[in-house]
C-alpha cells in the first residue's frame, strides 16, 4: 500500500516538474507581448531597423526560392537561373555568402518574419499588398500574366471572353490567381488554386483545367516547341496585368537599400543586361 | 533534370531517405512518449488524468499538417529560435503519434482482466511486478495489430513534411511533374508499397513470435 502511494506521489512530482518546465518558456512568451503590449509596434520595428547589421553579422544571406524557370532552376545537380546568378553577384559585392533555401510559396511571408529566410528572390511580382507586408527592392525585371492552353484549343480560346466559365488553374496566392479573380470574364469560371505555377501547366496538360494563368517569363521558358510542354501554348496577344519583379525583404529592413545600391552598380556596368540576355528576360525600365 | 528510369529512381530514393529518417525518428520519440501519456491518462490522480486527456484531445483534434507548421513557425516567431526543418517535423510527428499510441496502449492495458491483477496481489506481487510479469507481454501481443496499422499510416504521413518545404519523395516527384515528366509522381507510390510490404512481413513475423502464449 505504501508503495502505491509512493508511485502516485512520484507521478505527481513528475507532472508538476514537466508543468513547471513547460511554463517557464510559456510564461516568458506571454510575458513579452503582455508587458510590451503598448510598445508592441516599437518592439517589432526595433530589430527590423537593424536588419542589415543582423545579416552582416551572420555573414550570409538566406534566399528563399521555389523552382521557377528561368529564375531559379536545377541544371543537373546545380541551381542556376537569372535570379540565382543575380543574387550571387549581389552577395559577392556585399561580401555575403548566398544560402539558397527552398520554401513553400504560400508561407513566404511567415518564413521572412520568422527569419528562417532573409529575402525572397524568386521572380516575385511587386503588388500593393506585398509592398505593405515587405520591404521590396527596386523593380529589376518586367513581366506580365499570360494564358496557357492546349495547342488543340488554339482556335477555341483567343481572348478572355472565350474563356468565360472555363476551369482555370493558377498558383494560390500568385499574381495569376489575382488576375483570374479580378478579370470579369475569367472570374466566371472555376479557379483551381494549385501549389506552384508549374502545377498549373500540369493541370492544363492533363486536361483537368482548360487554361492556366501564369508569369510570361516562366511560360516563355517552359511552354511551346522544344520545351517540356511542347503540346501547350501561350494565347497570342493576350497580355494581362503587366508587372515588375522585385526582391522581398522584411518589413522596414535596412538591407533593401544596400541591395538597391548594388543593383544600380550592376545595371551601370552591364552585368545585369548580360544576365538578362543569357536567360532571355526583359529588364525593368 | 535527368529523365531515365535509373536517374529518377536514384533521385526519388535519395528523397525517400528523408521519409525514412522522419519515420524512424518519429517512432523513437512516439513509442516511449506514448507509454508515458497512457500512464497519465490511466492515473488515479485526477488533475494528471485531466491534463493528459486534454493533451490527447488537442493533438488528435487538430490536423497534423497544421501541427507541423506550428512547430516550425511558432518558435522563431515567438522566441526568435530557428529550428532545423527536418528535426522539427520529427518532433511534431513524434508528439502526434505518441497521442495515438497512448490510446492503443491504454486499450491494451485495460483489456487485461482485473482478476489477473488480483491474483498477482494475492501472491504478494507489487504493482510494478504485476505490470512487468503478468500484464506487459499480453499487452504487447494485443496491441501489435493496431500498432502495425498506425506505423504503416506513419510512413505515408511523412509526405506531410513538405508543407515546411522538406524535399521528401512526394515533393521531389512533383518537381519532376512540374518539369513535364509526370510518371515519377505515380512511380513514387512504388517506394511506399515496397516499404509497407516489408513492414507487413515484419509484423506478421513478430505476431508469430508472440504466439507461444495465447
Amino acid at each position: 500500500m505504501k508503495l502505491k502511494h509512493l508511485t502516485v506521489l512520484m507521478l505527481v512530482l513528475l507532472t508538476l516538474l514537466s508543468l513547471v518546465s513547460c511554463q517557464t518558456p510559456a510564461s516568458g512568451a506571454t510575458a513579452t507581448p503582455a508587458s510590451g503590449a503598448t510598445t508592441a509596434p516599437d518592439d517589432s520595428s526595433a530589430p527590423d531597423e537593424d536588419d542589415w547589421s543582423y545579416i552582416k553579422a551572420k555573414g550570409n544571406l538566406i534566399i528563399g526560392y521555389t523552382l521557377y524557370e528561368p529564375m531559379n532552376y536545377m541544371d543537373g545537380e546545380t541551381l542556376t537561373g537569372f535570379d540565382t546568378e543575380f543574387a550571387q553577384a549581389v552577395c559577392d559585392k556585399l561580401g555575403l555568402e548566398p544560402v539558397f533555401t527552398v520554401i513553400v510559396w504560400d508561407t513566404k511571408e511567415v518564413e521572412l518574419e520568422a527569419k528562417t529566410i532573409d529575402c525572397i528572390w524568386n521572380g516575385m511580382t511587386i503588388d500593393e499588398e506585398r509592398s505593405q507586408n515587405m520591404n521590396i527592392s527596386q523593380p529589376y525585371v518586367k513581366n506580365m500574366q499570360v494564358v496557357i492552353i492546349r495547342k488543340e484549343n488554339a482556335d477555341l480560346y483567343t481572348d478572355t471572353a472565350s474563356l468565360a466559365g472555363k476551369t482555370i488553374a493558377a498558383e494560390a496566392g500568385s499574381a495569376g490567381e489575382k488576375v483570374v479573380n479580378e478579370n470579369t470574364d475569367l472570374s466566371q469560371g472555376t479557379l483551381v488554386p494549385v501549389l506552384q505555377q508549374t502545377d498549373a501547366l500540369l493541370e492544363v496538360k492533363a486536361g483537368t483545367s482548360d487554361a492556366a494563368v501564369l508569369d510570361y517569363v516562366l511560360a516563355k521558358a517552359m511552354v511551346g516547341e522544344g520545351t517540356d510542354y511542347a503540346d501547350l501554348q501561350i494565347v497570342d496577344g493576350l497580355e494581362l496585368a503587366v508587372e515588375e519583379y522585385g526582391i522581398g525583404f522584411r518589413k522596414n529592413s535596412t538591407a533593401t537599400e544596400k541591395v538597391n545600391a548594388v543593383i544600380d552598380e550592376l545595371i551601370a556596368d552591364g552585368t545585369l543586361q548580360a544576365l538578362a540576355d543569357k536567360y532571355d528576360v526583359n529588364l525593368a525600365d | 533534370m535527368p529523365k531515365t528510369l535509373d536517374a529518377v529512381t536514384l533521385a526519388l530514393l535519395g528523397a525517400f531517405r528523408l521519409n525514412g529518417y522522419i519515420f524512424v525518428g518519429t517512432l523513437v520519440i512516439a513509442i516511449p512518449l506514448g507509454l508515458a501519456i497512457s500512464f497519465g491518462s490511466m492515473s488515479r490522480f485526477g488533475p494528471l488524468r485531466w491534463f493528459t486527456k486534454t493533451f490527447v484531445w488537442a493533438i488528435r483534434g487538430t490536423p497534423l499538417m497544421l501541427q507541423i507548421m506550428i512547430a516550425f513557425f511558432a518558435p522563431p516567431l515567438l522566441f526568435g529560435i530557428v529550428l532545423p526543418r527536418t528535426e522539427t517535423a520529427i518532433i511534431a510527428f513524434g508528439i502526434n503519434y505518441a497521442a495515438y499510441f497512448s490510446e492503443i496502449y491504454r486499450g491494451g492495458i485495460e483489456s487485461i482482466p482485473r482478476g489477473q491483477l488480483e491474483a498477482g496481489q494475492v501472491l504478494g506481487m507489487t504493482r510494478s511486478q504485476i505490470f512487468r510479469k503478468i500484464v506487459l507481454m499480453q499487452v504487447i501481443k494485443r496491441i501489435t495489430p493496431p500498432m502495425g496499422n498506425e506505423i504503416i499510416t506513419l510512413i505515408k504521413d511523412t509526405c506531410l513534411a513538405r508543407v515546411i518545404a522538406i524535399m521528401e519523395i512526394n515533393m521531389k516527384a512533383q518537381q519532376f511533374a512540374s518539369k513535364g515528366l509526370i510518371w515519377p509522381l505515380f512511380y513514387s507510390g512504388v517506394f511506399f508499397l515496397v516499404f509497407v510490404g516489408v513492414l507487413t512481413v515484419l509484423f506478421n513475423y513478430f505476431e508469430r513470435k508472440l504466439n507461444y502464449f495465447r
